[in-house]
């Protein structure tokens, strides 16, 4: 036991420990699911069906679509965020709120919109193109975060020693925006492996879609779930792996202090050709998407149907959003806590334990909780309560990830300091590391709001009945073809997703100004 | 100062996170009505029928919606537990698959004689509810109806190579069943993999029908009420699309229907009873083929989307034979097509 609790710096305070469980027993449900499932169907004869050519395709599309994205939005964002960061790019602003604008339209809507364009679109590359121009900014808020919070001094003194501009980016500013980055391009793998909304407009096939085959065309739980299990095996490597290049590092420092102002970079010359980049960027990722929106509305003749239910459904998304994604911060808090201030193998399962889940499609992860509360706990069984618990099971490394980039940031001798003052490990966490750590919860609350509020397998399956959102309302007119009905409420959810975008994009703004 | 404030903001917030998910998992069927049902049917169109079961008995009907097969996942899960009184699947598979696997209460024989046989299960635990057909849905502009192939079987040849499109869901496994059932298991097979080799696969119906409209592929398989839906929202006159059945018995001509079921499980067996046989009511009937392109099961009653009429569609083969049409993934699979 103590060998699994092990660690750097002494053993974690038991508040904490006791924190982390709760989260880790929540993701820990449908992993057994699926293996209680898996076991059911009898590994021998499922094995002999996965181990043939069509499955090996799927393996080798899903993979190409996870890694694919994964480096190409990657790039784009370090550049993009380089750009508006450490540039004179004339308009900064905007380019950061347009670059993070597309955060605001759900995957299943941008990949509508571009497969309309042409077959092209719907082949692998088209798939690939689409789901990267939306991944750009779930990289690109965290990496800007961590840029704005690096001390400039470092940079200086790589400088004066001699490093070119690019040698001091590689060896001083990657480091340090490594976590940042690192945990969220883990988060685009994670979902690129669980990505089927904006697959089912396409022409690829990816293990996912084969997972939903097994649902609608088999009838067979328990093969899906053996399929989720392959799934999930493909995560866990991706998911230690970047732990593994980020827990050698060390970041943190005592204070903002008193960071000089960052000169930006001149471009010069090469400004046109720059914002010529962030035009296309923006027309790529948020222009075609709301173009065709505004096009449903004009052109459908189903327009107008169901607008009385606009309200109600922009109520419950917001109703269901906020405590979801309040729950679900609150629940990352500890698991970051413990894997950056601590260590140890234990919180570091807990810690990569959510990530692995999140590559598992939401069907599933909504049916173990239906098995769950079913078996268990039939009282709660389709309540808000319920919902919003697998909200936090579906989205706790969107709130992790985020959390980390600031914790990775904060020393862990400051909550020691305040210990030394007489404090209880619980106050001095309070205290000394909580209020460190606000830029990134602001950023966790945002991110897992916007997620959530365009959830839809679990909200259908497992909320109170009758319930209705913005996404489910979407769902419904779009599976009836009915565009120009589903085209208001899929405006208002980019709509009410502009806000925390918004927010979270002019917070980080004005903390780089007070600065 | 500042940091007491932001802990009473913290504890506030946590606190308040708490509080809505207790409230939350108490607020547990306050509203007991008098009759659960799963759809997976249009909404809409189960929306009609259900406000006119209620105008006619007083009785609520509390509906969550979903996909058809997602909620036959779902009831599967929930066994004999499941809150569920009713399941309105969009497809009869679904619906099958939770009678295979014995979820299913038998319904009132006095029911199951207001339509057809032919349009519900033979054990008697599900009933059609509404009727569309199995079509080719082509491009006018790039294939002359005089062109158009004579019969399924020709689908699969290298002389439609790279002309067709095909969706492995919604009705394809029932497609897939009736080729078995009229023509044998070889010549399914084969067919498969002619599907495999010279047609285009598509994720789904609707962008299947989407694609033919937009010129990308000349034809594609599909069910009738995709182009009925896609004619509703852009109007029929401006469409580049038509659909077209086989000559004769083909085994392409086939229909399928939207089901329903009673649970086994159901605490509301006589409630759930009423609904059903409501639903084979002319009543019943009215609303639900108002609101979608789907032939009625009850005779003597038109839709008002002008269908042509349903007699040329005499395949020997019905929804009920299909069963839940696993049968076909196994095809499938030995095909190299999943």
């Amino acid at each position: 036991m103590t060998a699994w609790l092990r660690r750097r710096q002494g053993l974690p305070p038991a508040w904490l420990i006791l924190a982390s469980v709760i989260p880790f027993a929540l993701v820990a449900l449908p992993i057994l699911y699926v293996a209680v499932q898996g076991y059911q169907a009898g590994i021998a004869g499922i094995l002999s069906n996965l181990i043939r050519p069509y499955t090996l395709n799927l393996l080798l599309n899903t993979l190409t679509i996870a890694v694919s994205v994964t480096i190409l939005s990657g790039l784009i964002a370090v550049a993009a965020a380089w750009g508006t960061e450490r540039c004179d790019l004339p308009g900064r602003r905007w380019w950061r709120l347009s670059v993070a604008l597309p955060l605001a339209i759900p995957a299943y809507v941008s990949s509508f919109a571009w497969s309309s364009l042409g077959p092209w679109f719907q082949e692998i590359q088209g798939a690939i193109l689409i789901l990267t121009f939306y991944s750009v900014p779930l990289v690109y808020l965290p990496v800007v975060a961590a840029l704005r919070s690096l001390d400039p001094n470092f940079e200086d003194v790589a400088r004066s020693l001699g490093h070119g501009r690019w040698r001091t980016f590689r060896r001083v500013v990657l480091p340090q925006i490594a976590p940042a980055l690192g945990g969220s391009a883990l988060l685009v793998a994670a979902h690129m492996l669980a990505e089927f909304g904006a697959l089912s407009f396409l022409r690829v096939e990816t293990f996912t879609t084969a997972i939903f085959d097994q649902y609608t065309a088999e009838f067979n739980n328990q093969a899906a779930a053996l399929l989720s299990g392959v799934l999930m095996l493909i995560c866990l490597p991706v998911a230690f792996a970047e732990a593994k290049m980020r827990n050698r590092r060390r970041v943190a420092r005592i204070a903002r202090g008193s960071a000089r102002a960052i000169v930006p970079i001149a471009l010069g010359r090469l400004t046109p050709l720059v914002v010529l980049g962030f035009v296309t960027l923006t027309i790529l990722s948020f222009g075609v998407p709301a173009v065709t929106l505004c096009f449903w509305v004009v052109q459908g003749h189903s327009a107008g149907q169901g607008l009385e239910r606009v309200l109600p459904a922009l109520m419950n998304s917001v109703g269901y959003a906020l405590p979801g994604a309040a729950l679900t911060t609150l629940a990352a808090i500890p698991l970051v806590i413990a894997t950056t201030h601590f260590r140890g193998r234990f919180a570091l399962l807990c810690d990569r334990l959510p990530y692995v889940v999140h590559g598992l499609p939401g069907i599933v992860v909504a049916l173990a909780a239906v098995a769950v509360a079913i078996g268990f706990l039939p009282a709660v069984y389709q309540t808000t309560g319920l919902v919003l618990l697998v909200y936090v099971v579906l989205f706790l490394p969107l709130a992790q990830s985020s959390v980390r980039a600031s914790a990775e940031l904060v020393p862990r001798e400051l909550s020691d300091v305040a210990r030394s003052l007489g404090k209880s490990p619980f106050q001095a966490f309070l205290l000394a590391t909580l209020p460190n750590l606000l830029p990134g919860i602001g950023a966790a609350l945002a991110l897992t709001a916007l997620q959530l509020m365009r959830e839809l397998t679990a909200t259908l399956l497992l909320a109170p009945a009758g319930v209705v959102t913005l996404a489910t309302e979407f769902w419904n007119y779009t599976s009836d073809r009915a565009y120009g009905a589903a085209a208001p409420f899929a405006a208002m959810l980019v709509l009410i997703s502009g806000v925390p975008v918004y927010i979270f994009t002019m917070r980080t703004l004005r903390l780089n100004d007070a600065r | 100062m500042t940091k007491f404030n932001r802990r009473i903001v913290l504890q506030g917030g946590i606190a308040l996170a708490g509080a809505a998910m207790v409230g939350g998992l108490a607020r547990r069927a306050q509203a007991a009505t008098a009759l659960t049902l799963y759809n997976g049917q249009h909404r809409a169109t189960t929306e009609a029928l259900v406000a006119a079961f209620t105008k006619s008995t007083g009785i609520q009907v509390t509906m969550r919606n979903a996909e058809s097969p997602e909620l036959a996942a779902q009831i599967a899960e929930e066994g004999a537990r499941s809150p569920a009184d009713v399941f309105f699947s969009e497809q009869s598979p679904p619906i099958a698959s939770l009678q295979e696997k014995g979820l299913l209460g038998q319904i009132d024989p006095a029911t199951l004689k207001l339509i057809p046989a032919k349009y519900n299960s033979k054990d008697g635990t599900w009933i059609g509810a509404s009727v569309r057909t199995r079509v080719v849905t082509y491009n006018k502009k790039m294939i002359s109806p005089a062109d158009l192939p004579k019969s399924i079987m020709d689908f699969g040849t290298a002389a439609l190579d790279g002309k067709f499109g095909y969706v492995k869901q919604d009705g394809f496994q029932e497609q897939v069943m009736a080729i078995v059932h009229i023509k044998g298991r070889d010549a399914a097979l084969a067919w498969l993999k002619g599907l495999k080799q010279y047609g285009r696969s598509y994720n789904g119906n609707r962008i299947a029908s989407t694609a033919v409209e937009n010129g990308e592929i000349a034809m594609a398989l599909s069910n009738d009420y995709y182009w009925y839906s896609l004619a509703k929202e852009k109007g029929p006159e401006t469409l580049n699309s038509a659909l077209y059945s086989f000559p004769g018995d083909d085994a392409g001509n086939i229909f399928n229907v939207s089901a329903a079921g009673m649970l086994k499980s159901s605490q509301n067996q006589a409630v759930a009873q009423r609904f059903l046989a409501f639903m084979l009511t002319a009543e019943g009937q009215e609303a639900m083929i108002q609101t979608t392109a789907e032939y009625p099961v009850l005779a003597g009653l038109t839709s008002p989307y002008n269908l042509p009429p349903l007699s040329g569609f005499t395949a020997p083969v019905s929804p009920a034979d299909m069963g839940s049409a696993s049968d076909a993934y196994a095809l499938e699979r030995e095909a190299g097509l999943i």
